[in-house]
């Protein structure tokens, strides 16, 4: 009852102040656009840098021409790494493994068909306990007499070390930059419920002096906020959905058609998760905005 | 029209209009419901009692600059009094006006409204405080985008009344202050004086106890004022103490009630059935 009247006052300040509410809308299209583009962006490059870290393993290949004893010298040398915590897993793949796994990567498997010979080296992949722990794997089987001559050791070197930074400064810079847009959007949305306020001060004299409660003043601008951020929070999930469909997904395809598939394990916030996030963080700023703004003006 | 009051009477005994008066064409015929039912009311401030509506004792307000709205103020209001505050610009009337609403609060001394102490009211009751004192202001105050039965409508609403009570409340009390078939229009569609009739309506539409006009008639014509003065009178005989801060004072001198004069701040004169000057208090032709 009470609630219906509230929404009735806060549709006919809207309708009142239509410049006003249009503008605390695109205030909070822009911040949610912003935020919606930002957020998956964000999610994708620390899930892209997570499966890179993941990845940083060492590929120790064995030369076809390396006896058994050789071979199993250099399995017991990794397990030995194994058993004093450097090494984390050692996985011994085949002349026939190696070959599977490439034709599963390729589009056109057949065309392995027309070499005469596997040319693909056996391995061990060794997953080291720690990124930093590549290097002393790589020192244990150097100049191993059963290493490939040309493969030999292959290893993401330092680049794992800068991974690892760029991975925290990447975490660090997304959580401080949606900080400061989310902060910059209240105070948008905040400025411009004032400027709807300063233009109704009479009004809301007037209702003080009639008895009204501050929470009965309050009510509606709250209201009105929340309908302002909504709406804008809708039309810029409506923005992203066509960009992401238009533009995203038609990029991803075309990258699944190059000669091997976008085998990338990095994924992204769902865009229906997004969207809900989207909408409560619209409904929210357009609240606290209202009314961080309302407190100075009803103080008196 | 030299008709003085009775001296002896109480003050709230009304000298009657004379029916001869000029009187807005739209006047209501008459203002005759009970404003006044006696009972202590859900959310009523007040305390019940036989003391005076309003009392300030010793109350000196100061503002910033040290120029003074009150220099030592005391006096009584009684309950169901009637009574002309006048004086010239800046002898203080709106401020004590707006001590009464607690807009402002003294410097020093207290002022009670009602049985209750505003110095010891707390702000969150203040509201209820205006609940219970109908205000009415040479600009009217109503808000602009709403029609006439709106604004009172929302002083319904502010005290929590149900729809239905709204709907059954502002078309009586409007027809009351003589607004018939005006429900619908907006303010800037009505003349000053329908505007201030659809403001005492509000100020009336939650039966307050006191009914408080800064300047009701300052930007009206003298035949509208009358109208409004006229409405003003008959509320005050349903029992509702009427405070008129006015500069009127042809207004102050037909009615012949009780007067108290401002002057920078202090009360220069406090007179039973008076007139706005001293001097003319028994002259009027």
């Amino acid at each position: 009852m009470r609630l219906g009247m509230f929404f009735r006052e806060a549709l006919r300040s809207i309708r009142a102040n239509a410049a006003i509410s249009v503008a605390a809308t695109v205030t909070a299209l822009i911040a949610v656009f912003i935020l919606g583009a930002f957020i998956p962006s964000f999610m994708y490059v620390r899930s892209a840098v997570d499966a890179q870290t993941a990845k940083v393993d060492v590929d120790v290949y064995i030369a076809d021409t390396a006896t058994v004893p050789q071979v199993n010298a250099l399995r017991e040398k990794l397990d030995g790494l194994r058993t004093d915590g450097t090494v984390a897993a050692v996985t011994y793949v085949s002349k026939d493994d190696a070959l599977r796994i490439m034709k599963e990567r390729l589009r056109d498997p057949s065309v392995l068909d027309e070499l005469p010979s596997n040319p693909l080296p056996a391995k061990f992949n060794v997953q080291p306990t720690e990124a930093e722990n590549a290097d002393v794997i790589v020192a244990a089987v150097t100049n191993d007499p059963a290493l490939d001559p040309t493969e030999g050791i292959v290893y993401p070197e330092s680049t794992a070390d800068r991974l690892l930074t760029a991975a925290k400064f990447v975490q660090w810079a997304g959580f401080v930059l949606i900080g400061i847009l989310l902060l910059a959007a209240v105070l948008l949305i905040g400025n411009t419920i004032r400027l709807s306020i300063f233009a109704r001060r009479r009004e809301v004299e007037v209702m003080r002096l009639v008895g009204a409660t501050n929470w009965f003043i309050r009510w509606p601008f709250m209201i009105e906020g929340v309908i302002c951020g909504l709406v804008g929070a809708v039309v810029a999930v409506g923005m992203l959905w066509g960009i992401k469909v238009g533009v995203v997904d038609a990029w991803a395809a075309g990258a699944d058609t190059a000669l091997t598939k976008t085998g990338s394990a990095a994924g992204t916030i769902a865009f229906p998760l997004l969207t809900v996030v989207l909408v409560g963080a619209g409904a929210l700023l357009g609240a606290v905005g209202s009314g961080i703004t309302l407190r100075r003006f009803l103080k008196v | 029209m030299s008709d003085g009051p009775d001296s002896g009477r109480p003050t709230f005994t009304l000298v009657e209009v004379p029916d001869t008066t000029p009187v807005d064409p739209d006047m209501a015929p008459m203002f005759s419901a009970p404003v006044q039912d006696g009972k202590r009311r859900k959310g009523d401030i007040f305390r019940p009692g036989p003391g005076p509506m309003v009392e300030f004792r010793n109350v000196v307000k100061t503002y910033d600059g040290n120029s003074r709205g009150l220099d030592g103020v005391s006096l009584g209001i009684g309950t169901g009094e009637f009574v002309f505050l006048v004086g010239p610009s800046g002898s203080g009337k709106s401020t004590f006006i707006r001590l009464i609403i607690r807009e402002l609060r003294p410097t020093s001394g207290s002022v009670t409204v009602g049985g209750r102490d505003l110095g010891e009211l707390r702000r969150s009751k203040v509201p209820y405080l205006r609940r219970a004192i109908g205000c009415v202001f040479q600009d009217f105050r109503l808000l602009p985008d709403r029609t006439a039965a709106e604004n009172v409508a929302y002083a319904l609403q502010v005290t929590g009344h149900s729809q239905k009570e709204v709907r059954r409340r502002v078309p009586e009390i409007l027809s009351l202050v003589g607004l018939d078939d005006k429900f619908d229009r907006l303010p800037r569609e009505l003349s000053g004086g329908e505007q201030q009739r659809v403001s005492i309506a509000r100020a009336l539409v939650n039966h307050p106890r006191l009914l408080i006009a800064d300047e009701p008639t300052g930007n009206l014509d003298p035949e509208t004022s009358l109208g409004i003065m006229d409405l003003l009178l008959r509320i005050n005989r349903t029992g509702t103490t009427v405070l008129v801060a006015t500069h009127d004072q042809h207004t102050v001198d037909r009615m012949q009630m009780r007067v108290i004069a401002l002057e920078a701040g202090r009360v220069v004169r406090d007179e039973e059935s008076a007139g706005y000057h001293e001097d003319t208090g028994e002259v009027l032709a």
